[in-house]
């Protein structure tokens, strides 16, 4: 027994006869900050997935919040864990403020949603939103989900992708305060400004873990090449 | 603007007051009768309207939140001719066994029902919307091809199931052959509005409803049992009928918004109430010229139903 928040051993997934993760490890502690990087396809959102619990038949040892995802009911599973995916959805066209009543507790939507600058958009249907409100509406509801952070896991897929500079700069601060409040926050990213100021960057190669460590470390010439195209800015 | 419990209250009471003016209405003009004897004689019409009208209402408003679908009606999707097939079965072949047994009617209405959603699952599930409706209408030719075969082989229940597949069966209602499909619809209605916070999460798709806890196994489960059970009880009340389903559940979202915890039960009001608007006008806008709820709902339902479909494709 430990007190580590998610820890991965030899994990593996295939599809159709393609590794989409291919032995990936690591552990993960109580107020870690950790950006996932890697090129397209290089397996991002099929990790945050696996540790999710959404792939079933994901192999090697998987433990989240001290759970096996693939075999804890999904309630045990989201009690200590939550999962915003890259490209949210809703059907039925609700409002922002309908959106926000799905959260547990209706204060906690009330900061995020004020923070995120949703709350003079609460009455508007989200068919009637930038794709870049949308995406904040969902990630306050996420955040608002995450109501006890200490020892919970918080899977943030490409956040702040679409989000204009002043999101974006609400969304980092969140991320360092559930880290500082003891949440272990995952984040997958292609900003590369934003994964050079994490603590811990986990870079990923089709499927394999290729550098993990502060990124000072990770960084270097070839990994920025792969990932960006060009040098580190 | 969305409305909230005064006006879900205010339909109750809307709804009680159509109730009496069905009671009082009928092909010979208005009035109760002598004693309110033709009240008394046409109140299991107007209960079983009720009671069949919520369970295809909260039907619909379920099976459109499971598939995420707006164009999901159990009427259109098979369920309810998979529950007359049921009934034909039973009708046609063991005729005595069905009137022998009280239950027998509502559990073969049942069996035909769930074995439709399920297959509707199986094969149209996944995929765009249309590949569900499409599934469900192939479906519901299949079975009404079935009930047709089997009455033309069983004379003796030929113009009963007949009348049941042109949804005609609300004027033999009485209270011994409805009151155990209407408390059947009860339950089935009292058991889906749990199901309401499942549904709100699955709004969200799939991969995050289970992210956020919701049991997808469970909730289908137990939406398409309680789906077909509602399906069973109120074929066996009214027949077939279609759109009543479909149209309550828009009208509900379009008044209450879109949670479940809203939809569900509006749905349920609604689709008694133009069930029984539906059955009323039936049978007293053209004097002496009766028409089936179901021919009314469906030139109600019809172009609406076109309506709906340009527009979730719009």
């Amino acid at each position: 027994m430990d007190d580590a928040t998610l820890r991965l051993e030899r994990v593996a997934f295939e599809v159709a006869g393609r590794r989409l993760l291919d032995g990936v490890g690591g552990t993960m502690w109580p107020g870690e900050q950790v950006a996932l990087v890697g090129a397209n396809g290089a397996g991002k959102t099929t990790l945050l997935r696996a540790v999710a619990g959404l792939l079933p038949t994901t192999t090697g040892v998987l433990s989240a919040t001290g759970l096996d995802p693939r075999t804890a009911s999904p309630a045990d599973s989201a009690r200590r864990r939550v999962y915003a995916p890259q490209h949210p959805d809703c059907a039925w066209n609700p409002t922002v403020a309908e959106l926000g009543e799905l959260a547990a507790q209706p204060a906690a939507w009330l900061h995020w949603s004020e923070r995120l600058a949703l709350t003079d958009l609460a009455a508007r249907p989200l068919a009637t939103l930038s794709g870049g409100e949308r995406k904040a509406a969902h990630l306050a509801l996420s955040f608002a989900t995450l109501t006890e952070p200490y020892g919970a896991l918080l899977l943030l897929d490409e956040p702040t992708a679409a989000l204009d500079r002043r999101r974006q700069e609400i969304v980092h601060q969140a991320v360092r305060a559930f880290a500082q409040a003891g949440a272990t926050v995952l984040v997958a990213t292609h900003d590369a400004d934003w994964a050079t100021a994490f603590p811990r960057v986990l870079a990923l190669e089709e499927g394999r873990v290729i550098a993990d460590g502060p990124p000072a470390t990770v960084f270097n010439a070839d990994l920025v090449r792969a990932i960006w195209g060009g040098p580190a800015a | 603007m969305r409305l909230g419990r005064g006006a879900l209250v205010g339909g109750l009471a809307l709804l009680l007051l159509l109730s009496a003016g069905a009671l009082a209405c009928g092909s010979s003009g208005l009035g109760f009768g002598e004693g309110g004897g033709l009240a008394w004689l046409r109140l299991p019409r107007v209960l079983a309207a009720l009671a069949a009208g919520g369970a295809l209402g909260i039907g619909g408003a379920t099976q459109q939140g499971l598939f995420r679908n707006p164009l999901a009606d159990p009427g259109l999707t098979g369920v309810f001719g998979g529950a007359l097939l049921g009934l034909a079965l039973l009708l046609g072949f063991a005729p005595a066994f069905a009137w022998g047994h009280a239950w027998a009617l509502p559990a073969a209405a049942f069996g035909g029902a769930l074995g439709v959603s399920s297959l509707l699952v199986v094969i149209g599930r996944d995929g765009p919307p249309h590949r569900l409706l499409l599934t469900g209408l192939g479906l519901n030719a299949f079975a009404a091809a079935g009930t047709l075969l089997i009455a033309n082989l069983a004379p003796e229940s030929r113009e009963l199931l007949l009348n049941g597949s042109f949804g005609d069966w609300l004027g033999m209602a009485s209270p011994e052959l409805i009151v155990r499909p209407a408390l059947l619809c009860l339950i089935a209605g009292g058991l889906l509005w749990t199901l309401a916070r499942p549904l709100d999460l699955l709004a969200l798709g799939e991969e995050a409803a289970q992210a956020a806890g919701c049991d997808l196994r469970r909730l289908r489960r137990r939406a398409i049992l309680l789906t077909a059970l509602a399906a069973a009880a109120a074929t066996c009340l009214v027949g077939q009928m279609a759109f009543v389903g479909l149209l309550a559940p828009h009208l509900a979202r379009a008044l209450f918004g879109p949670r479940h915890r809203w939809v569900l039960p509006v749905s349920a009001l609604l689709g008694a109430t133009l069930l029984l608007l539906a059955d009323t006008a039936g049978r007293a806008a053209i004097p002496g010229t009766p028409l089936s709820a179901a021919a009314v709902m469906a030139l109600l339902g019809a172009p609406l139903f076109i309506w709906i479909a340009r527009r979730s494709h719009g």
